[in-house]
């Protein structure tokens, strides 16, 4: 019983101070978001990627929280998706490209670490990215 | 600009703190969980029940334990308990392919559960299908000749009991 209190006292502390360490994330990529999203350069990037996104029939804005997610980690996917509208469907569908294709800097650092060659496992990702974001984008329209 | 300063410096105030109280609403449950995970060595035991899991993906016993680690914890505990792992009981380069491309498909499924269902997204579909759509591939690539004309070797030199067998034989002579 003592363990398992231990367990949640600590559990409870490394949760804390992991949200405490999250805000130095959350508040700039929040910054950034908000500005991108308000300035002459966001009706630029809809322009370009109304194409792309319609493969994962995502609107244009989905863009932003996926290329923030590549560059950042889950916790920018979710900064950055709260500067916007989305559906459930399209959440769904952020979610599923991001968490396939997210943090590529730090994760192709630990792959490499670990022994992973990091471009054909970035790759791999990307691909497997793709292919998914098209199957629960077009799901996702029939099923949520 | 197409909004007036005010709205903007509002806008990323409460926007980021809602977002800071929703996570902290997943995170202290999490690691909560995730101690008690570790405390009671529950992967570990759940490892040894998922063999024939292990199997179908065409690995050997060993690699589900990591696999476990990443695919519930998040891969950077994956990463450390492979890093450990390496040096007592290492994977043949076919199991930590094959790890590989398990966990960097779907890995911290608890995270990222709760998380995104937080935000709004199907918990269903994030949870259920990552993990479905990363077995599959990996089911279907550890059939590849790609995959299978790799070692499944541990490596010799690495392996602790090469390296006690060599030294019993230095003994003896």
């Amino acid at each position: 019983m003592k363990k398992f209190l231990r367990a949640i006292k600590d559990g409870a502390i490394k949760g804390l101070r992991t949200g405490l360490f999250l805000l130095k994330i959350m508040i700039p990529v929040y910054l950034v978001v908000v500005l991108v999203k308000y300035s002459p350069l966001m009706p630029w990037l809809e322009k370009i990627f109304t194409p792309a996104m319609r493969i994962f029939n995502l609107p244009a804005d989905g863009v932003v929280p996926i290329i923030t997610g590549i560059f950042t980690d889950e916790y920018g996917v979710i900064a950055a998706m709260g500067g916007f509208d989305f559906t459930t469907a399209g959440i769904t569908t952020i979610a599923m490209i991001s968490l396939t294709f997210h943090s590529i800097p730090v994760e192709s650092a630990i792959a490499q670490k670990i022994g992973f060659p990091a471009v054909p496992f970035g790759l791999f990702r990307l691909v497997s990215a793709i292919f998914i974001g098209v199957l629960v984008g077009w799901l996702g329209g029939v099923i949520l | 600009m197409s909004a007036s300063f005010e709205t903007i410096v509002m806008e990323m105030l409460t926007g980021s703190l809602t977002t800071i109280f929703n996570l902290l609403k997943v995170l202290v449950p999490l690691m909560i969980v995730i101690q008690l995970l570790m405390v009671y060595h529950i992967i570990e035991k759940l490892a040894s029940r998922l063999e024939g899991l292990g199997k179908l993906m065409g690995m050997s016993k060993n690699a589900m334990f990591p696999l476990l680690v990443g695919f519930v914890m998040g891969v950077s505990y994956g990463a450390g308990t492979l890093l450990e792992l390496n040096k007592t009981n290492p994977l043949s380069k076919r199991d930590m392919a094959l790890v590989g491309i398990f966990m960097f498909l779907c890995h911290g499924i608890i995270e990222t559960g709760m998380l995104f269902g937080v935000a709004g997204a199907s918990v269903w579909v994030i949870t259920v299908g990552r993990t479905l759509i990363a077995f599959g591939v990996t089911i279907i690539l550890a059939r590849t000749p790609f995959i299978r004309r790799m070692d499944n070797q541990v490596p010799i030199s690495n392996s602790p009991q090469a390296q006690e067998g060599l030294k019993e034989l230095a003994d003896k002579e």
